[in-house]
C-alpha cells in the first residue's frame, strides 16, 4: 500500500512528457494533413507548435546544461504563433471574399 | 504527480484528437482550448508557471476567440457528413502521422538522459524576465530576438489588416 502510495507521489520523468509531445504532434500532422476546412488545418497547426513548446519547456526543466533558456524560447514561440494566426486567418477571410469557400482542396487557381 | 500526468495527458491527447475528428467546426475549436488547457496544466508541472498563465491568457483566451470570429466569418450552413469534412487521404495520412510519432517516440524514448532531474528551469518570473531580455546569464541571444520579435509583431499586425481589408465595398460606398 505505502509503496503504491509513493509509485503515485513519484516525478515523472523527462521521456514522458516528451512522448506526449510526440504523440501531440503527430495528431496535429495527421489533422494538417486531412481535414478540408482551412480554419481546422490552422488548429491543427496550433496543436503542432504547442507540442514544441512542451517539448522546450520539458527540457529546460529537466537538463541541468540548460540553464532555463527553454522557457524563453517558448515564450517567442507564443508571440510568433500568435502573429502567424492573426496574418492566416486575414488570408482565410480574403480568400473566402473572393470565392465563397474556405476548403483548401476547391482553391486551386494556382494549379497547373 | 503521475495521477495529475495522467489526467493532463488524458485530457490532452483526447482534445487533441477532438480537434481532428470533430465534424463541426465550432467544436472543434473548443477542442482545442482543452488541449491547449491541458498543455497549461503540464507547464505548471514543469515549474513555469508564468508560462503557465502566458498559455492561459494568449492561447486559451485570445487565439482562440480570433479563431472562433474565423469562424463565424466563413462557415456556410454545410451537410457536416463525415465524408465532406475530410479529404481522400484519411489512411496514408494516418500511416505518415502515425509514422513520424512512432520515428519521434524511438528517437526520444531510445536517448539516455543522463543526469536529468526536474527543477532546473527558471521557477521564478523575474528569472525568467532576466534570460528573456538577455539580461541574465547564460544565452545572450534573447535581447536580439526579443526586439525581432516584438517588430514581427507589428508587421503581422499591419498585415492582417492590409490583407483583410475590404476594397471593393469601400470603393462602391464613395
Amino acid at each position: 500500500m505505502q509503496q503504491f502510495l509513493d509509485q503515485l507521489n513519484a516525478q515523472v520523468p523527462l521521456e514522458g512528457y516528451l512522448v506526449v509531445a510526440a504523440i501531440m504532434f503527430a495528431i496535429g500532422a495527421w489533422g494538417a494533413l486531412i481535414r478540408r476546412n482551412a480554419v481546422v488545418v490552422f488548429m491543427c497547426v496550433e496543436l503542432m507548435i504547442n507540442a514544441v513548446n512542451l517539448t522546450l519547456v520539458a527540457f529546460a526543466d529537466f537538463l541541468p546544461g540548460a540553464g532555463g533558456a527553454g522557457a524563453s524560447y517558448a515564450v517567442l514561440v507564443i508571440a510568433i504563433a500568435a502573429a502567424e494566426v492573426a496574418v492566416g486567418l486575414a488570408i482565410v477571410l480574403a480568400i473566402f471574399r473572393t470565392r465563397r469557400t474556405v476548403n483548401i482542396d476547391e482553391v486551386d487557381s494556382l494549379r497547373g | 504527480m503521475t495521477v495529475a500526468f495522467a489526467f493532463l495527458t488524458g485530457m490532452t491527447l483526447v482534445s487533441a484528437l477532438g480537434v481532428v475528428l470533430s465534424r463541426s467546426v465550432v467544436h472543434s475549436a473548443l477542442f482545442m482550448s482543452g488541449a491547449f488547457l491541458g498543455i497549461a496544466g503540464f507547464f505548471v508541472m514543469l515549474n513555469a508557471p508564468a508560462l503557465a498563465a502566458f498559455q492561459v491568457l494568449i492561447y486559451v483566451g485570445a487565439v482562440t476567440v480570433v479563431i472562433l470570429f474565423g469562424i463565424m466569418f466563413t462557415q456556410r450552413p454545410q451537410v457536416r457528413r463525415f465524408r465532406t469534412i475530410i479529404n481522400r487521404q484519411i489512411w496514408p495520412g494516418f500511416f505518415a502521422a502515425a509514422g513520424v510519432g512512432a520515428f519521434l517516440c524511438y528517437i526520444l524514448v531510445g536517448e539516455s538522459w543522463e543526469g536529468a532531474e526536474p527543477g532546473n528551469g527558471a521557477r521564478s518570473v523575474a528569472v525568467l524576465g532576466r534570460s528573456l531580455l538577455g539580461a541574465g546569464e547564460g544565452v545572450e541571444i534573447f535581447s536580439l530576438l526579443f526586439e525581432a520579435a516584438s517588430v514581427l509583431l507589428l508587421v503581422a499586425l499591419v498585415a492582417a489588416i492590409a490583407i483583410s481589408r475590404r476594397k471593393d465595398e469601400e470603393e462602391a460606398s464613395r
